[in-house]
């Protein structure tokens, strides 16, 4: 396939219509506001403003859609940065260091670092989706059960191993996610497991209501404990714009998991917490300072941002070209084009150039507006944090119940919140790592299903393991970010011993 | 003067107007409904389910069917039991969408719920369901692949989603079964969703897949896939070359059907009324372009008939899941 | 001892999991096992991982365990304990009362539990606010139906 330059600068052209830029502003604000709520992610804020999208032209649509999508996005990782508590899975990592920098008083530059990484990380993935989509799309399709198992087996093990020589937490707080992850209907067979007689959670827990309950409940539980200790001097809310030495530190970071969000939105079913949570272990691997990190290092909140935004991105590649809904948020987005009378499919490309290209456009703009209108955004939001503590805790806790009844409108789900309220509060005053936990409920289900799958399709272990040349490599990687800790603390030993003995 | 003479003549009109759009809407001169309406969908917002619901209130509002006003409420969980569970305990100014699962939940026993307990108001639309094969398979027709199951079960993975019970699933056990396979033994690889299946057929990591013709006809144009059957009762205008299981030697026609469910209980006057407005319903060209853009059929029946349909389609689900295996 | 409750807790947990794993009801479809492989997997992996873990708190022995401490300081617990029962009682009235009502209820107990009897006026204005302002963007900007 070559690249069609003239239908890549017709769709420009379209994009820049005042009425489609009108739309994407208005879906990057919105978004952006519905993204900040606790557990309205992008697909939720998609599904409520879908009847918005009724009567209206398809390509404005889609361009609507797409920038409230983005606009989730970048909401999501505002309230992570500043409260704590994400908006969804894909926003979770943005909290490590997100929330530490926020609380030394760098909250300004931690948000437009943010938004800087988001829009880089998007833009990197903008022209991957141009020069790659086909190649990659069939590319995505040799990823069958083995090799989706394996991803997944290599990604909680990359987050189990950032808990460095805490990994036998890490290992527990995994197991109780996946744990999570097991009660409902067996897809495979029908059994229903561990329900305990509740048609509610026949369909499992939802990971959302999980996430909510142990960010934001749990962390308004957590403040509760030290709510009555002098508060010191003023939080300040810091510069808004970063310093030259924080752009050099996060520069490479950027740069390095722009592609890497990327290629793993392209995979259906990955997506943004994947992403973003495999870039933040990478980083924490290959940098220099590795103890800053989930103290606020710059470069830990940089990668995540850029990955899950280039992961966004990548997730349309599979829709667009194939006509695969390879999330749950481009699922939401392909229900409302074919209400709009598009088909999408392998043939969209070719049927509908003019509207593709339109759409691929009005990502660019997307992307650099909601990067102004954040930076913009960002002395507004950063009042957040001067409203006392006694105010805003109970107004959080309130969003968080809300949220909650919007995913399954139904009380049940505010038990499950309050018990995981309590748990996040006892992991994190007993020092458990919680993302191996998040990401465990977020990935469980499906992991399981593609391990039973691939044992249907393979006759043993051994031949999962060794089914492509794809599942050798995720083997490899899983050995080695579950090795390398232990190796260079061995390492560091030997050297001290070394050290010592010399010293003698 | 003119201007009292203007007024008065303003608010006869409106006032003729409002008499003229009221009889419009109840031609039984009944006073129902009475209150502001609300459309269950027993689903999430952005679903299939949920966008029926809100196309459909779109319609009767626009078309001036519905006079008073109606607001979709969203009630998801167990394959539509909550939305159910609620619609039972309300009055006849309420309804909700159904659709099979309301007589399989029933069957697989993840409901006490029956649907001789509501007002069955209306069968609205079907999607006919298509099996296909990866391209290169051995397996040119449906009957070749059929050979081959009859032969050995387990030796095609067949993909499906999301659940076992549902109507993908129990058409190809339907289809098989009628052929004569043994298929308690079939090997079904359950996808998280329609998606998912489709990204495996196309990767070829399974063999068969069976999924809703809205969902693959594009690829089997595409030639990316073939659809070797449909469960239609004739062959679609837009799949030409594809067959029917009927001509295929199996005599099964299976619907993919949705319908519209009122609470117990509800008067003749009641079931009347919505007998006359989605009949008018189903006739509006905004309805008709909403069947082509989703890829449905018209399906309609009245409530009558809607009544006799699911007792057919409960005796059906019945023998079905008996034979197919799953568990209760 | 303070320090043995996780690792023993993670420990009874898992063998719970295992037990009613195996336990779980056999598939009439495929192979009868299928539904407990997974459970049993992360069961092992948890009493492996608890067992693990009380031998490092037992090593650890001799130095200071301070993670529960917060619980006895000042009133914490009251705040814990009263913002549960707080939760427990929004999440039987919610549907009962309806959103609103049982929303300001919930926002304004918890305001007073932390911002004290004293501005009542300000805790009263911001539930009452808030409320309405959720309900607003919630029930008709977002469509979403609340009770």
């Amino acid at each position: 396939m070559g690249i069609d330059v003239q239908a890549i600068l017709d769709g420009f052209l379209t994009t820049i219509q005042p009425m489609n830029l009108f739309w994407i502003a208005l879906g990057g604000f919105l978004g952006t506001v519905v993204g900040m709520l606790p557990g309205l992610g992008p697909a939720t804020a998609i599904a409520l403003l879908i009847p918005i999208t009724f009567g209206m032209e398809p390509t404005s649509a889609l361009i609507l859609m797409a920038a409230i999508y983005y606009g989730a996005m970048y909401g999501g990782s505002r309230s992570s940065i500043l409260l704590n508590t994400p908006g969804d899975g894909s926003a979770i990592a943005a909290t490590f260091d997100g929330y530490p920098m926020a609380q030394k008083g760098q909250a300004g530059q931690a948000l437009a670092i943010s938004a800087i990484a988001s829009l880089i990380g998007g833009l990197i993935a903008v022209v991957g989706f141009i020069v790659l989509a086909k190649p990659l799309a069939s590319f995505a399709l040799r990823f069958g059960p083995a090799e989706y198992f394996l991803l997944m087996v290599f990604t909680l093990s990359a987050i189990v191993a950032l808990a460095k020589g805490q990994m036998v937490k890490g290992f527990i707080s995994m197991c109780i996610g996946l744990m999570i992850s097991t009660v409902g209907i067996d897809l495979q067979t029908g059994v229903y497991r561990f329900t305990m007689g509740n048609v509610h959670l026949s369909e499992g827990i939802d990971f959302l209501v999980v996430i909510i309950g142990i960010y934001a409940v749990g962390e308004v539980l957590y403040n509760f404990l030290s709510i009555n200790k002098p508060v010191g001097e003023k939080k300040s809310v810091g510069k808004i714009w970063i310093t030259k030495e924080q752009w050099k530190r996060s520069k490479w970071p950027i740069i390095r998991n722009g592609p890497i969000g990327f290629l793993i939105g392209v995979l259906p079913g990955a997506g943004g917490a994947i992403a973003s949570m495999l870039s933040y272990s990478l980083e924490k691997q290959v940098s220099k300072h590795p103890e800053e990190f989930g103290e606020g290092a710059i470069e830990g909140l940089a990668a995540p941002e850029s990955s899950n935004n280039a992961a966004a991105v990548g997730a349309f590649i599979p829709m667009l070209a194939m006509g695969i809904p390879g999330s749950g948020t481009t699922a939401v987005i392909l229900g409302a084009i074919v209400m709009l009378g598009l088909k999408p499919g392998p043939l969209l490309f070719e049927n509908n150039p003019d509207m593709v290209w339109t759409f691929i456009n009005s990502m660019f703009i997307g992307n650099l507006f909601l990067v102004i209108l954040n930076i913009a955004l960002v002395g507004i939001l950063v009042k957040i944090l001067d409203t006392p503590p006694r105010v805003l805790y109970p107004v959080i806790m309130m969003l968080a119940f809300i949220g909650t009844y919007t995913l399954g409108y139904s009380t049940v789900d505010f038990l499950i919140l309050i018990i995981f309220g309590f748990v996040g509060l006892f992991m994190k005053m007993l020092n458990f790592p919680v993302a191996p936990l998040i990401l465990a409920v977020i990935v469980g289900s499906d992991m399981e299903q593609n391990f039973r799958m691939s044992l249907i399709s393979y006759p043993n272990a051994i031949g999962i393991l060794t089914a492509s040349p794809i599942t050798i490599a995720l083997v490899i990687m899983t050995i080695v970010s579950l090795g390398l800790p232990f190796l260079s603390s061995w390492l560091k030993k030997r050297k001290a011993q070394k050290n010592n003995s010399e010293a003698m | 003067m003119k201007k009292i003479v203007g007024v008065a003549a303003l608010s006869f009109a409106l006032i003729l107007g409002a008499c003229s759009s009221d009889n419009a809407g109840e031609k039984d001169d009944s006073d129902f409904p009475k209150k502001n309406l609300e459309f269950i969908a027993p689903a999430t917002p952005g679903g299939g389910w949920d966008a029926t619901a809100r196309a459909i209130q779109k319609i009767l509002k626009e078309e001036d069917i519905v006079d008073q006003s109606m607001t979709v409420i969203n009630k998801p969980g167990g394959n539509g039991e909550v939305g159910w569970q609620y619609l039972s305990k309300k009055d006849a100014h309420t309804m909700a969408i159904d659709s099979s699962l309301l007589i399989t939940n029933n069957l697989l026993g993840q409901s006490d719920l029956t649907y001789e307990e509501f007002t069955p108001l209306a069968t609205l639309t079907t999607e006919w369901i298509s099996v296909a094969v990866k391209n290169g398979s051995p397996y040119e027709t449906a009957t070749d692949l059929m050979e081959q199951l009859k032969k050995d079960p387990a030796s095609i993975k067949i993909g499906i989603a999301p659940g076992l019970g549902n109507n993908d699933h129990l058409s190809f056990v339907k289809a098989a079964k009628t052929f004569g396979v043994d298929v308690t033994k079939l090997n079904f690889l359950v996808y998280e969703s329609g998606g998912d299946v489709m990204t495996s057929l196309l990767g070829g990591h399974v063999d068969v897949a069976t999924m809703a013709v809205s969902e693959s006809s594009e690829q089997h144009l595409a030639g990316k896939f073939k659809i070797v059957a449909i469960s239609a009762d004739e062959r679609l205008e837009e799949l030409p070359d594809v067959p029917t299981w009927k001509e295929e030697g199996v005599d099964m026609v299976f619907p993919h059907w949705r319908g519209i469910l009122g609470p117990p209980d509800m008067t003749e006057d009641e079931i009347a009324y919505w007998n006359e407005a989605f009949g008018e319903m189903v006739e509006t060209d905004s309805w008709k372009e909403l069947l082509e853009n989703n890829g449905w059929e018209d399906f309609y029946q009245d409530s009558t008939e809607t009544t006799e349909f699911l007792k057919e389609q409960k005796e059906m689900y019945t023998e079905l899941i008996d034979e197919s295996g799953l568990q209760k | 001892m303070v320090r043995y409750i996780t690792p023993i807790l993670a420990t009874v947990v898992g063998i719970i999991m295992l037990i009613s794993a195996i336990n779980l009801p056999k598939s009439n479809l495929g192979n009868p096992n299928g539904p407990m492989y997974f459970p049993l997997l992360i069961a092992s992996i948890l009493i492996i991982s608890g067992i693990v873990y009380f031998y490092q708190e037992f090593k650890a022995r001799g130095n200071d365990f301070a993670d529960f401490r917060a619980l006895r300081i000042g009133k914490s617990p009251l705040y814990l304990l009263v913002s549960l029962i707080l939760m427990l009682i929004y999440t039987v009235l919610f549907e009962r009362i309806g959103f609103l009502y049982s929303t300001i209820l919930f926002l304004a107990g918890l305001l007073f539990l932390l911002n004290g009897r004293k501005k009542w006026m300000s805790n009263i204005i911001i539930a009452v606010v808030f409320s309405f302002v959720t309900w607003y963007a919630f029930g008709t900007l977002l469509q979403v139906s609340l009770p």
